[in-house]
């Protein structure tokens, strides 16, 4: 679904990302984790076209970034910016949502189902001044806006940012139903907790190169990519690693629970 | 247009001139722009502009520049043309337009008079810091700090609003709305919905601004000083007499 071949990119002479070579497949949920500068960011930016790579190709959904445009690559790829206000354009919450999809969608009828629809799932009241909201409904209006026109393709550029924890698990469990139902989600995040919870393959990236691409559990124990890149793994996985090999790969609370439990009853 | 009013960092002899120099060597070549009624002084003003450029080693930003305001200048030149009446005629159109030869003269000069006064003031802008603008303001031309701040804040937010409307129209761009189409006037109508987050993101960085600065004291500030002292050189000296000579040739030529 989308594939990253000999991709070189950078801003006039500084070399940002250096031959980068990946794919991920339909339905994936992929975290992208680096320090800050390592080039996630400007990855996260060739995926719709909003940068072009200075050499080798971008295939996203059968389409080369090169040549396509990015208003029609968000037909398949849905972009979640860092900071909501940049796309929140509109004076309520219903016409916000209908905005995005108007690009793309020309039966009234369809975009007033789609707008319902979505208000419905994410909980939102249409007639409200989305500018009036708290920063954590201002990312939840962005993201409603984006899952309205049902992308294949996620891409989240640290979507929790700034918001609580309450805010913070409402996010994530929107995306993790998607990403249930079968779209692939492509996450930038520093939070190595929600990185644990959630994604399945984690892609570290340092100095414009890929230091790692796992699974997330291969990931979090490796202590050598982790410091490469300024990580920490979360702290039940350093509590795992400390408890012995027995304990290895757990990176949630749920598991270690199990595992307690599993050893005291054997 | 992109970064064009930010500060190029640099070490030239341009950079080095005293703020206040490179001020009025801005605003007389400005003023010679609009004195001289000759198209070849206001193509040595531009002329000169890009020497300017060039010593600071801001050549290609200067030619960015310059494209820019030639680009705006065929709307105005467009305009201008078909207004004036007055001189012979050397082209006749439908619909009772014409072109006169005065009015040809009157707008090339319009135009290139817009390009060699703008240049100067954006170059001065890009070659000094800002804080050296605001101390040369208070220190020499004894303007209350009170209002330095604020026109030297207003200018260092240009760029600011730039990256932000820029940041913008990516959003916009990334969830559909097709700011990469090569229609102008489509795209001058995408743009008026943005106007919204972008004054919104505005009135919350100067609120955020002027917060800051009164609790680090603003208000407290009683004497017009500086700790930086601003001399002058002997090449201060220099250019602003070639600046004031610059002047007295476009009042002899006009």
């Amino acid at each position: 679904m989308i594939k990253f071949s000999n991709v070189c990119f950078a801003y006039e002479k500084t070399n940002i990302l250096d031959n980068i070579n990946f794919s991920i497949n339909k339905g994936e949920f992929v975290a992208i984790v680096g320090r800050n500068g390592a080039g996630k960011t400007t990855l996260m930016k060739l995926f719709n076209g909003l940068l072009k790579p200075t050499s080798g190709n971008v295939n996203i959904a059968n389409l080369d970034t090169k040549i396509s445009k990015t208003s029609e690559l968000a037909k398949h790829v849905g972009f979640l910016f860092q900071n909501p206000d940049r796309q929140i354009c509109q004076n309520t919450v219903k016409a916000e949502i209908a905005f995005g999809l108007k690009c793309v969608l020309t039966d009234k009828g369809e975009i007033e189902k789609r707008c319902k629809d979505t208000m419905a799932r994410f909980g939102l009241i249409g007639e409200k001044d989305p500018f009036s909201l708290s920063r954590g409904e201002r990312q939840k209006v962005a993201l409603a806006s984006i899952i309205a026109l049902s992308p294949k393709i996620l891409v989240l550029d640290e979507p929790t940012t700034g918001l609580d924890y309450k805010e913070c698990m409402h996010i994530m469990e929107i995306i993790n139903e998607l990403n249930q139902n079968g779209t692939t989600v492509i996450m930038v995040c520093h939070d190595m907790e929600l990185v644990a919870d959630f994604a399945q393959r984690v892609i570290v990236l340092g100095e414009g190169n890929i230091l790692a691409d796992a699974s997330c559990k291969k990931v979090m124990v490796d202590a050598d990519v982790l410091r490469s890149a300024s990580l920490a793994p979360p702290q039940i996985a350093e509590l795992a690693i400390r408890l012995g090999e027995d304990f290895e790969g757990i990176l949630t609370l749920d598991e270690m629970t199990d595992k307690i439990e599993s050893r005291c009853l054997s | 247009m992109k970064g064009i009013l930010e500060y190029s960092q640099g070490e030239t002899i341009i950079h080095k001139l005293n703020p206040l120099t490179k001020m009025i060597l801005a605003f007389l070549l400005c003023l010679s722009s609009f004195v001289s009624n000759n198209i070849l002084m206001a193509v040595v003003i531009i002329a000169l502009n890009i020497i300017i450029a060039y010593m600071a080693n801001i050549t290609k930003k200067a030619l960015l520049l310059l494209s820019t305001l030639l680009k705006i200048g065929v709307v105005l030149f467009l305009f201008q043309i078909f207004f004036i009446r007055t001189g012979n005629i050397i082209l006749s159109l439908p619909l009772n337009l014409y072109i006169t030869d005065m009015g040809l003269e009157f707008s090339i000069l319009l135009v290139l008079r817009l390009a060699g006064a703008t240049m100067p003031l954006v170059l001065m802008i890009t070659v000094t810091r800002m804080s050296d603008l605001t101390n040369v303001f208070v220190q020499k031309l004894h303007i209350p700090y009170k209002y330095t701040f604020a026109f030297i804040t207003a200018l260092r937010f240009i760029p600011i609003f730039e990256n932000e409307m820029n940041g913008i129209i990516e959003a916009q761009t990334a969830r559909g709305v097709e700011f990469d189409t090569k229609n102008p006037i489509k795209k001058i109508k995408l743009v008026l919905p943005l106007c919204v987050p972008l004054l919104i993101s505005s009135v919350k960085r100067i609120e955020g601004g002027a917060i800051s600065a009164e609790l680090r004291g603003f208000n407290v500030r009683q004497k017009n000083s500086g700790y930086k002292k601003y001399y002058f050189n002997i090449f201060d000296y220099l250019v602003i007499l070639l600046s004031v000579l610059m002047l007295f040739v476009s009042f002899v030529v006009a």
